[in-house]
């Protein structure tokens, strides 16, 4: 995917030149391996900080929230379904936008390449669909395809749904994707059993909002942990607190979410929260076959009422 | 200094016998990463780490500390009355803190313990503490800490300095604290062993170098009103990631939490990241946008400390804010562009 | 999320159907009662260490 920079430099200059945007919202080269920094460029001379690699993972709708410049924003497919969202509940105007869509094929999971690895990891490349991961010591070459993030290796829908330019010829969907298989094992667990593992899968929830704060459903002026006026959660490491947090969270993307996976991306302490938002999305494709953010002119499942919507546990 | 020669077959007796006196702390693999945790009696801290994901800071100041308890119940004699909470003070030893994170309780030390004001809980845990340290034989590449005043084997803010030197320890008595918990152990060979090579080696092996010369010569204004915290604030996504990950940043919050008749005054970890963080009553917020939470963090850590102190950075080098951010955003980066600052005419972002 | 399924009930009942809000009340008491005190999600006061 490295060979779209030059395209998405050249869209951008154009834009920027023409004035068709104040501003184009994409990344820069980190400063990390595997790491990339959001950025913001305003002058056509500028546009040689972009660039797209396999390691884009922020969702930069994030980035788009109440913004009033006209903006290029860069699009993967799951940025352009919350684009989608953010246009259905006014949190940016589609006339604002020029949305340079990337067709893709994944992003690579750094905690995975961290987790295969004993020595420090100084830097990935990619060759050929192959990545080349160099430590101090030694140099590794694994198939792309095997270190995919977790929630890139589940998507059906790598082409963005909405755009105005492509940096690069449409890619093949995912076919044949159980999506689900993990959360229907954990649905079919006993209740202490759940119980349990959500209680293992939070322990080491620090509180950070990270999750919260990469997710571009989260734009609540205040979020519900935040209210002091009542105070609604506690605000220790108690881990029920830690929990009411995670799950009504979950809730509140419920039919929203893309699984973008920033959530989880951005987590200091690798906490999967994606088997939370995963299993209302599957419920809300079950109960009302819906897949959030692939069109513009359909709300959310659950802020529509329909009188055929599916009632059968109210008894 | 004595150095002390630990052979690794003595270490798990050697800790065994200092049980008794210590409650030890160290660092143990959960979930893919290593952080401290008190060691149940027989565990061993595992070594095998570059540093812990979280620092070491919650040995003294927990994320959340009770620190008062109360009693609503009226037939109780001193009901709504704030008792302080009685703490678990004995002694404790912290095993394996790197260097780093060691030198970072001595800045946070100006905080907690000066001359207007001591912190009761801080103190009493802190000066109840032994450190162990371990020296960094490899220094991860996003390690600055010979820039931010410390090193892989400095020894300020220690008790004793082990270092790792394949089927022994070499342990440096740094003060009378550590002599003690060499002795409690019960290791006492004495080598004339020299740590001066491989410290040297450690240092050498320090890739990164973050100028912090021009900070103090700064002015405090311009570099506040300077035009980059736009650009360098722009990715953040004022999680409190790099706050709570920081073994020197110190702020909290106070909170009373009760159930039934009983309650407790505690204190949580806060961040300067968090729009609450200061928030007033009247809804105003002073600190209203992400480019003020922002430029706050990096002023508060590499100017007004800088200023306030006149002993560099609030900062140990440790690098996890770097590795850790999820957007990363770099205080290498950020330093550099504060050290170098030059105000051109316009440049202004309030 | 680990709270037992015949711990919450919903229903919609008209304030005609009396039987029925009897017949649901009481099928939720004797369902709850069945399955004893919740444990779970319930916060106790932080511990002093």
């Amino acid at each position: 995917m490295s060979n779209y920079t030059d395209k998405i430099r050249e869209i951008s200059e154009r834009l920027l030149k023409e004035g068709r945007v104040d501003m184009v919202i994409g990344f820069k080269q980190g400063t990390m391996p595997m790491m990339n920094e959001p950025c913001f460029v305003k002058k056509p001379e500028d546009v040689s900080k972009l660039v797209w690699d396999s390691h884009c993972g922020i969702n930069l709708a994030n980035y788009l929230t109440d913004r009033k410049e006209k903006i290029g924003v860069i699009a993967k497919g799951c940025d352009s379904r919350n684009i989608v969202t953010h246009i259905i509940e006014n949190k940016i105007k589609r006339e604002q936008l020029v949305i340079i869509g990337v067709p893709c094929k994944g992003m690579i999971d750094r905690r995975k390449i961290a987790s295969m690895s004993d020595a420090e990891i100084l830097s990935v490349a990619e060759q050929n669909g192959k990545v080349i991961v160099k430590t101090k010591d030694a140099e590794k070459r694994y198939e792309r395809t095997d270190l995919l993030q977790k929630n890139c290796a589940l998507c059906v829908h790598r082409n963005p749904v909405i755009y105005d330019e492509l940096a690069a010829d449409l890619v093949e969907e995912q076919k044949n994707v159980d999506r689900y298989a993990d959360i229907r094992e954990i649905e079919a667990m006993p209740p202490d059993e759940k119980w349990h593992l959500f209680d293992d899968l939070f322990s080491a929830c620090i509180r950070c909002y990270a999750c919260r704060n990469a997710c571009p459903l989260c734009y609540c002026p205040t979020c519900f942990v935040d209210e002091s006026r009542p105070q609604w959660v506690g605000k220790s490491t108690d881990p029920i607190d830690t929990k009411t947090f995670h799950f009504l969270r979950a809730y509140h993307c419920a039919g929203r979410c893309t699984d973008c996976g920033a959530c989880e991306r951005a987590c200091p302490v690798g906490i999967n929260m994606r088997l939370l938002t995963r299993k209302l999305e599957k419920d809300c494709f079950e109960s009302f076959g819906w897949e959030a953010g692939l069109s513009l002119d359909q709300r959310p499942p659950l802020d529509v009422y329909k009188t055929n919507d599916p009632e059968d546990f109210i008894k | 200094m004595k150095v002390i020669k630990i052979d690794k077959k003595d270490w798990a007796g050697g800790l065994d016998k200092a049980s008794s006196g210590y409650r030890f702390f160290g660092p143990v693999e959960d979930k893919e990463c290593h952080n401290f945790k008190e060691l149940d009696k027989g565990e061993l801290p595992d070594f095998n780490f570059s540093n812990t994901r979280l620092s070491a800071k919650s040995v003294v100041f927990p994320q959340t500390e009770a620190m008062f308890e109360y009693s609503l119940d009226e037939n109780e004699a001193d009901h709504h009355l704030m008792k302080e909470c009685r703490k678990n003070d004995a002694p404790r030893a912290v095993l394996g803190i790197r260097p780093c994170d060691a030198s970072a309780f001595l800045l946070v030390k100006r905080n907690f313990d000066n001359p207007e004001y001591r912190d009761p809980w801080w103190v009493k845990a802190y000066e109840s503490t032994t450190f162990a340290g371990l020296a960094c034989n490899n220094p991860c590449a996003s390690c600055f800490c010979t820039s931010a005043g410390c090193g892989p084997f400095d020894e300020k803010g220690l008790d004793v300095l082990l270092v790792d030197a394949g089927d022994h320890f070499l342990a440096k008595v740094v003060t009378e604290k550590g002599r003690k918990m060499l002795a409690a152990a019960g290791w006492n060979a004495e080598t004339d062993a020299d740590i001066e090579a491989l410290k040297k080696d450690a240092e050498s092996k320090i890739s990164s170098f973050v100028p912090t010369d021009k900070l103090k010569d700064k002015t405090t204004m311009e570099l506040y009103n300077a035009a980059f915290w736009e650009e360098a604030a722009f990715a953040c996504l004022n999680c409190g990631t790099c706050t709570y990950s920081c073994p020197t940043c110190w702020c909290f919050d106070i909170q009373d939490e009760s159930k039934g008749k009983s309650g407790i005054r505690m204190r949580n970890w806060d961040s300067c990241m968090y729009p609450l963080f200061t928030l007033h009553g009247s809804g105003h917020n002073p600190r209203g946008t992400k480019i003020h939470r922002v430029r706050q963090r990096f002023m508060h850590k590499l100017k007004y400390y800088v200023d306030k102190y006149g002993d560099g950075i609030q900062c140990v080098g440790c690098g996890r804010c770097i590795r850790l951010c999820p957007v990363n955003i770099d205080i290498r980066k950020i330093c550099e562009k504060m050290n170098s600052y030059e105000p051109k005419a316009g440049d202004c972002n309030r | 999320m680990g709270i037992e399924p015949d711990r919450l009930h919903f229903s919609w009942i008209s304030s005609a159907e009396s039987t029925k809000f009897v017949e649901v009340v009481t099928g939720v008491t004797e369902a709850v009662r069945a399955l004893g005190p919740h444990q779970k999600f319930v916060k106790t006061n932080v511990k002093v260490a």
